[in-house]
């Protein structure tokens, strides 16, 4: 499977929680020439620090459900999500490495009368952004260059681990940095920066508290480098920084109200979309200054 | 006689002994050795067969000479270790029998046998019957030969000006010789010269060096060249002839009187190298005040070329069109201690190095403590120059690391360390010093006592191996995480300055130079030694000695022992004056030859000439690979000691017992494939027994032929292994047997065999575990394929005749 | 101050909770020197008391009990830079994710993952759209439901299916 058409993933948390990305990712696809097919039935990635927790068959026999959805229609999957891509490529890597287990993983989605036959490729649109599109073709799509002074989450599973990854080094990674900067933005560097929100791994379910805590350990990290907003790509991440700022100001009383926005975004404001469409304004933390401060 | 090929070699009169070895269990264990013994004594012309608990020991060489008394015996059956333990040993033993050495088979049963052996007891000693087995049937062809001598020649060659190097030379230029000592950089002292105080003495490194290196200066026996490289080496133990190239220095070592008046009026700056780029140097420099030739040198490769040190140097020394010369010398040994370098940290990004100012490596610290590096023995941040309260020390960077790093231990960075933690605290009394360690090895004289001291003056230790370093909240200074995990919590403090330990690796040179010389390494990368225990400082070439970093991580006082003993191991060489030259050399029989040269052409060592329409070996020059015998077409050249008759005895004698099982036999060449075989066996790792090893000076020994006559025999699959190349000088002629698989190939194809019963694997020694799941993928492959139908074996047979 | 047996006696080790773990896929572990570097750099263990090179320790030594009841192990975010660090190579997270499984088999699964599993089962989603999403998607000119589980009822039977024959549900305590 190549070329730029991809079996768009939504996962669980984009569309049914901040749907903005996923207009912005609709949006963007035909301007930088990618073609996105829906995936009927496509289902929870499994989220993996939830359900691989719990069960490594059902995890994987759920997520090669996901990919046999994609692979049907001819087209490597793309995910939005740092969790569902962590997901759909541990699966897949598993797949590669132990043949056996594609076999059992088979024999189990003969209840659905699915097959996977491990022939595509996991996608993140951000490595897609970088590797396929290129930043050329971004900078070429940008109308209004944004100005803004960006603190770059890259989340975790995006990077780690290198060695099924490839993408960029996990200590030290530029890619998404030159991403936003692609969109007129400086990023900023701030401390702890490849520190995990800590949204993953079941712990905001299982451990809210100490999930808030990692996040606000971040949170302050960001707010002392003065940047004006925090650029994620991933939605749990997204979630964990934005609803999780209500959450720790109503726990702990701190509060910075540092806007959050999705890399999809802010491509989509710098590429002309109209904010309302990206649905930044149901944010939890209001994104209004981010507007006025690049002028739209 | 031979019922196969009818020889006659070792005549009505041949008195064979048969003797093996129990190796006090390490043979018996696994081998029946009373059956071996009992099967060898229903043979043709064995007189004797016994075994013994150690045939090594005295009582055992006494046994086997009581017996060639009492029974007469006039050939001789070892079946022990490998020949590359004892063989020399059993050899001059044979003298004192009153035998010729060369009437003398050795088997492998033990590192090729009992320790490889999977299938249990019966196998192995099937296997060990059939080995001995072919070694009877080879020594019923041996022929007597003598040795003749080279004289040595009386210099030595030593290659790196380290403290190796120059304690190697003094030993040597003191007992009378004249050596060579070549150094690529334009100063002698290599890292020593770097050091500060070295433990556990706190010896001052240079006070003790320096001494050394103006005596090195000027030994009337030393024959310093420093920016110096060797080119390419060849020749053989005893004559070594070396190509050195005398690198461009720009300036006349006679004329120069060190008054610095280039480096004054030189515009170019670049980092200083010495110091650890903490400081510039000028494109004219001295390497360090104390260099040994106290002579400045240009870097071309950063010089302009303006001019203005030529103008102004008063003795008009300088010469900036000097493009260096090559240099020839012959020697009789030579050693190599090319030592160490540190690993590139950049792989470990969490650690900053190149991010963060303030982090540096060890190595860095020793010059900025140095009273005549960057800031004259002051601790300053190199981020501002500021003062330095706080350090950490980052042990195991890269060391003991099967991530990223290499997997060994470093030995030397507990030590040093510790030996920098108390000069700091000695000289700068507020400052702190920690050491984030996995665990202290103090394992040397007075190191633990050391240790002790440390903790008595108030180093910190905290037993965790550092995870991360972020940028702290002030100036450059550095956090430091890592979990205390003797006290199980995870701890952060924040530095003025990190010290990464980083692990020693082999230096370039190293790398280099083991190419040149064709002598193998270890898995590790550095080089490897012809024993480890008993034999430390040779390495697998004969008269090419190491000592120091070469070998692996180790302090100043083990790298001074090994470059003693390397210096002994050299001057006893050189001393015996005479080299004796094996006879293992190819001989043309001139009634035969038709002088076609097709012998000469195929040489790798152009050691054939034809004369008179006759080919003629220079013996000197003929390292015995046997590539030149299967070319000949009227069979005029014999390899002595690996004649055909030798080898298509040892082959029906390995295939005469016949098994159900599939039988592969290994051709493995002498100096490589076969030493790799036999540390697989010393690893302990098992392959089946199924495969049955054949030495041979190289597999271009082999053709057509004997590969026809082996699967005729009885063989199921033939396994080549051969030297990849460069590693040993006979390397080369692996390549020549490349070339002739086609045709065997194609000759296989033609008799009905399938040729995927044909092997050929370059090996690497250090790579031995691979050789090892090779034998086993090749038993199962030609497990799959079956035995050979018989039919097709009689009609190899009846065409190439009894004595192919 | 209360007095009870501290010792810990290592026959009673459970070694075959030890080979479990390495026939899943966890074997790298016997490797590990205890250096720290995992507990060193762990985002979670500098705010609680979980200690990733203990929880190593406690399974080599075969304390079963102590890590599968433990709460520790639930304090993993699944970051990764133990398993990036690690000098011996070791898949540390992974390790951690096959002692949740072998702790949900035993029947240690706290309350609120139940849940998720609840949504999942029933909607195919572990965090499911609400009405008030679906009103957010409509005013941005999506559809109402996702093209996913949502609007497939089929898809859910697919899960239920697949979980029923993996044993999940009952795993986890489904109720339907």
């Amino acid at each position: 499977m190549s070329g730029m058409r991809f079996g768009l993933f939504l996962g669980c948390i984009a569309p049914n929680r901040y749907p903005g990305i996923e207009v912005a990712t609709r949006q963007l696809a035909p301007m930088l020439g990618i073609e996105l097919i829906d995936l009927p039935r496509a289902a929870c990635c499994p989220a993996p620090g939830v359900f691989r927790s719990f069960d490594q068959t059902t995890w994987l026999a759920l997520a090669a459900r996901n990919l046999s959805i994609s692979e049907g229609l001819g087209a490597d999957i793309l995910t939005i999500c740092n969790g569902c891509y962590g997901s759909l490529k541990e699966a897949n890597e598993t797949f590669k490495e132990k043949p056996e287990k594609l076999a059992a993983v088979n024999e189990i989605l003969k209840e659905t009368g699915r097959t996977y036959r491990g022939t595509i490729q996991v996608r993140h649109i951000a490595e897609v952004f970088y590797k396929d599109t290129r930043i050329e073709k971004i900078r070429s799509i940008v109308k209004k260059p944004l100005g803004l002074k960006v603190a770059v989450h890259y989340g975790c599973h995006i990077l780690k681990p290198t060695k099924h990854r490839g993408i960029d080094s996990a200590e030290r990674p530029r890619f998404v940095d030159e991403l936003v900067e692609a969109l007129g933005c400086e990023s900023i560097q701030y401390k702890d920066r490849m520190l995990c929100c800590g949204a993953g791994g079941g712990l905001r379910t299982g451990a809210l508290d100490v999930s808030l805590d990692m996040t606000l350990e971040k949170i302050r990290n960001v707010h002392q480098s003065g940047a004006d907003l925090i650029i994620d790509i991933c939605p749990f991440c997204h979630l964990q920084f934005d609803y999780g700022q209500i959450q720790i100001r109503d726990s702990q009383k701190e509060y910075y109200a540092i806007p959050v926005l999705h890399y999809v975004q802010l491509l989509g404001l710098a590429a002309g979309l109209d904010p309302k469409e990206t649905g930044i304004y149901a944010n939890f933390v209001p994104a209004d200054q981010i507007i006025k401060k690049i002028g739209m | 006689m031979c019922e196969v090929t009818g020889c006659l070699s070792m005549g009505e009169d041949g008195r064979v002994g048969v003797f093996v070895c129990e190796c006090g269990g390490n043979i018996s264990n696994e081998v029946d050795v009373e059956a071996v013994c009992k099967a060898a004594q229903g043979w043709d012309g064995i007189i004797v067969a016994k075994s013994c608990p150690y045939l090594c020991s005295k009582p055992g060489l006494d046994l086997i000479q009581s017996l060639v008394k009492r029974h007469n015996l006039n050939r001789i059956v070892i079946a022990a270790c490998t020949p590359r333990m004892h063989q020399a040993t059993f050899a001059r033993a044979m003298k004192n029998f009153g035998l010729n050495p060369f009437l003398l088979e050795n088997v492998n049963l033990r590192e090729q046998c009992s320790w490889s052996s999977s299938g249990g007891k019966d196998a192995a000693t099937r296997k060990a019957i059939s080995l001995v087995r072919g070694g009877v049937e080879r020594v019923r062809h041996l022929e007597p030969l003598e040795s003749s001598w080279l004289d040595v020649e009386q210099r030595f060659l030593i290659i790196g000006g380290g403290i190796a190097g120059i304690t190697t030379a003094l030993e040597l230029a003191n007992q009378g010789y004249q050596t060579y000592l070549v150094e690529r950089e334009p100063s002698i002292g290599g890292h020593m010269a770097q050091f500060g105080k070295v433990f556990p003495t706190m010896d001052c490194a240079q006070c003790i060096l320096t001494p050394r290196m103006v005596e090195v200066g000027r030994n009337p026996n030393i024959k310093l060249m420093t920016s110096t490289e060797v080119v390419s080496i060849t020749g053989g133990p005893g004559k070594y002839h070396v190509k050195l190239f005398r690198k461009p220095r720009g300036v006349d070592p006679e004329k120069c009187t060190t008054c610095g008046a280039c480096s004054k009026v030189c515009e170019v700056e670049v980092p200083n190298e010495f110091n650890m780029g903490l400081d510039k140097r000028k494109a004219s420099y001295l390497m360090f005040p104390q260099s040994v030739p106290l002579v400045y040198t240009i870097d071309f490769g950063h010089c302009t070329k303006c001019g203005k040190c030529a103008k102004v140097c008063p003795r008009k020394a300088i010469d900036l069109q000097d493009e260096g010369k090559f240099v020839e010398v012959d020697v009789g040994a030579i050693i190599v201690a090319t030592g160490f370098e540190l690993i590139d940290l950049s792989k470990f990004e969490e650690y900053g190095l190149g991010v963060h100012k303030n982090v540096i490596t060890a190595l860095h610290l020793e010059r900025l403590l140095s009273p005549f590096g960057p800031t004259g023995g002051y601790l300053r941040r190199p981020s501002d120059g500021g003062d330095v309260k706080k350090i950490a020390y980052v042990l195991c960077a890269g060391s003991r690391d099967l991530n990223r790093g290499v997997p060994y231990c470093s030995r030397v960075c507990c030590m040093y360390s510790m030996k920098q933690a108390q000069v700091i605290l000695d000289a700068f009394l507020d400052t702190q010093v920690t050491l984030f360690y996995v665990d202290i090895r103090s394992f040397g004289r007075g190191f633990e006592e050391f240790y002790q001291r440390a903790q008595e003056k108030g180093v910190k230790f905290v037993r965790g191996r550092v995870s991360e370093i972020q940028e702290g909240d002030s100036d450059g200074r550095l956090i430091v995480r890592a979990e205390d995990t003797l006290l199980g919590v995870p701890v952060e403090d924040e530095f003025d300055l990190v010290v990464l330990c980083p692990a020693l690796v082999p230096s370039q040179g190293t790398t280099q130079i083991a190419e040149k010389l064709s002598v193998p390494l270890g898995e590790d990368g550095f080089l490897m030694e012809k024993h480890p225990k008993l034999d430390p400082v040779n390495s697998l070439r004969e008269a090419i000695y190491v000592g120091g970093c070469i070998l692996g991580p180790k302090d100043i006082r083990d790298t001074v022992s090994e470059a003693l003993g390397a210096a002994a191991k050299g001057s006893t060489f050189v001393k015996a004056g005479k080299i004796e030259l094996s006879p293992e050399k190819a001989s043309v029989n001139k009634e035969l030859c038709n002088g076609c040269g097709d012998c000469a052409k195929i040489c790798p060592f152009e050691a054939i000439t034809v004369v008179d329409g006759r080919a003629v070996v220079d013996s000197l020059k003929c390292l015995g690979c046997g590539a030149c015998v299967p070319e000949c077409k009227v069979n005029a050249l014999t390899l002595h000691n690996s004649t055909d008759q030798q080898l298509f005895g040892l082959i029906q004698g390995v295939l005469a017992e016949k098994t159900d099982a599939p039988v592969a036999l290994a051709f493995l060449d002498y100096d490589i494939a076969y030493n790799a075989a036999d540390l697989i066996g010393l690893a302990r790792i098992k392959y089946p027994e199924n495969v049955r090893i054949i030495r041979v000076p190289t597999t271009a020994r082999l053709g057509k032929k004997h590969i026809l006559y082996a699967f005729a025999m009885g063989a199921d699959g033939m396994f080549l292994g051969d030297a990849h190349m460069g590693a040993g000088p006979l390397s080369k002629a692996s390549k020549i047997t490349e070339k002739r698989l086609t045709e065997i190939s194609e000759a296989l194809d033609n008799s009905g065999i399938d040729s995927l019963r044909l092997w050929f694997s370059a090996v690497y020694i250090p790579d031995f575990r691979k050789l090892a799941s090779t034998f086993t993928n090749f038993v199962s492959t030609i497990a799959e394929m079956g035995a050979i139908d018989e039919n097709v074996r009689r009609k190899i047979l009846k065409e190439i005749g009894p004595t192919p | 101050m209360s007095v009870r047996r501290e010792t810990v006696d290592l026959s009673k080790a459970d070694l075959d909770f030890l080979k479990k773990i390495v026939e899943s896929g966890g074997e790298k572990i016997l490797l590990c020197v205890q250096c720290g570097t995992c507990s060193g750099g762990c985002p979670a263990g500098r705010r609680t008391a979980y200690r990733t090179r203990q929880v190593v320790r406690r399974s080599l030594t075969g304390l079963k009990d102590s890590v599968l009841s433990s709460q520790d192990i639930w304090l993993c975010s699944t970051c990764y830079t133990c398993l990036e660090r690690c000098p011996r190579g070791i898949n540390v997270t992974d390790v951690i994710l096959i002692l949740r499984n072998l702790a949900v088999q035993a029947g240690f699964m706290l309350k609120s993952h139940k849940d998720v599993c609840t949504y999942l089962l029933r909607t195919g989603h572990a965090v499911p759209i609400t009405d008030k999403y679906k009103a957010l998607r409509k005013e941005l000119k999506l559809p109402e439901l996702p093209p996913t589980a949502h609007s497939y009822p089929d898809a859910v039977d697919e899960i239920r299916r697949i979980a029923s024959k993996t044993g999940f549900d009952k795993l986890v305590g489904f109720e339907g």
